[in-house]
């Protein structure tokens, strides 16, 4: 009992001196790595870090695009790798030049539709590699490399879709994928408790990015427009995700890990 | 590109249409089996068979299959 009430006190203790300490939604003193920098969430996500005081190492493939954030943000906030994920020695390369990080953002991703008759290996290849494969190997050169910071609360965000929840005609490429990294992201969170490193999912509906408009362009506007009706609160916005993954970056997440955050306007559990 | 192997393609996608339905001047988008999920394994055939990008709104602007068939072969 005398055991426990020290434990409790220490908790306590432990606990005001964070919410004394500094807001804890703030990012401020972290360092983040996020990839799929250049554009849409991976951008909005860099946006939102350093907007909440922390500073950002952008990975992506386009170097003007990564050049473009790092001034628009700042260079003493934001800096960048240059890499192509679904090449082991790009994943090498940033895991050899990144300083020790409190947090990583995987936001890379891709989407193709296919009926399921038409998927070939190639696709599979495709897709799985930049949405899982990469992320996978990336973590486990991230954690061998101790690049991730241990006991200090520090916090892996998946970038992850709602689509992995539901069944959505033609985006099984796209859906095994992200149902892949989001039963992943549970193993790796327990791999990881012991460090104190929290792994968790963000799991978006239709987000407007470039992705989402590459998607109407094969599709057509009429169908777009008949999902957006499907949404509630209508699609999200890139710092939708963005201001969720500064949460689960934040100490105010300090206790939370293998979980999912579902964002998609009501898309999915609200019914007329 | 064979106006035969395209009619036949695309009505290869179909699973409860009467085959003699399909015809050059058939109007496609009126079929009962015609629906966003037919139009994606349109595009899908279009793609794996002739190296083709068409999109929804190439659909969308076309009514006959003869007239998808013209779209297609000025790719």
């Amino acid at each position: 009992m005398k055991e426990w009430l020290q434990n409790r006190t220490e908790c306590q203790n432990f606990e005001t001196d964070c919410m004394e300490v500094r807001f804890p939604f703030s990012l401020e003193g972290k360092t983040i790595l996020v990839t799929g920098a250049s554009s849409g969430i991976g951008l909005s996500v860099c946006r939102a870090v350093v907007a909440s005081g922390g500073s950002v190492i952008g990975v992506a493939r386009r170097e003007d695009c990564l050049k473009e954030m790092e001034n628009e943000l700042g260079a003493g906030n934001a800096s960048y790798i240059k890499a192509d994920l679904s090449l082991d020695a790009d994943i090498e390369d940033i895991t050899l030049r990144m300083p020790e990080v409190n947090g990583l953002v995987y936001a890379a991703g891709i989407t193709r539709l296919a009926p399921l008759k038409f998927i070939k290996r190639h696709d599979l290849e495709e897709v799985m590699n930049v949405n899982y494969f990469s992320m996978v190997l990336l973590l486990a050169q991230v954690v061998r490399h101790k690049k991730i910071k241990r006991n200090a609360n520090s916090s892996v965000v998946l970038i992850s879709s709602v689509a992995q929840q539901v069944g959505t005609k033609s985006s099984l490429l796209y859906t095994g994928s992200k149902g892949a990294m989001s039963a992943g992201s549970r193993v790796i969170a327990n791999e990881l408790s012991s460090q104190k490193i929290r792994v968790n999912t963000i799991e978006p509906g239709m987000v407007q990015t470039a992705m989402a408009s590459e998607m109407e362009d094969m599709l057509s506007k009429e169908v777009v427009e008949k999902d957006m009706k499907q949404y509630p609160l209508g699609y999200g916005i890139p710092e939708d995700v963005a201001n969720a993954a500064v949460f689960l970056l934040s100490d105010a997440s300090r206790w939370m890990t293998g979980q999912s955050i579902t964002l998609d306007g009501g898309r999915y559990k609200l019914l007329d | 590109m064979d106006k035969n192997q395209f009619l036949q393609s695309f009505a290869e996608q179909f699973d409860e249409t009467d085959p003699s339905a399909f015809t050059m001047n058939a109007k496609f988008k009126e079929m009962d089996e015609w629906s966003s999920m037919v139009a994606l394994m349109i595009i899908a055939m279009v793609d794996e068979n002739y190296n083709k990008k068409i999109t929804g709104a190439d659909l969308r602007e076309t009514d006959t299959i003869e007239q998808l068939f013209e779209r297609v072969a000025a790719k």
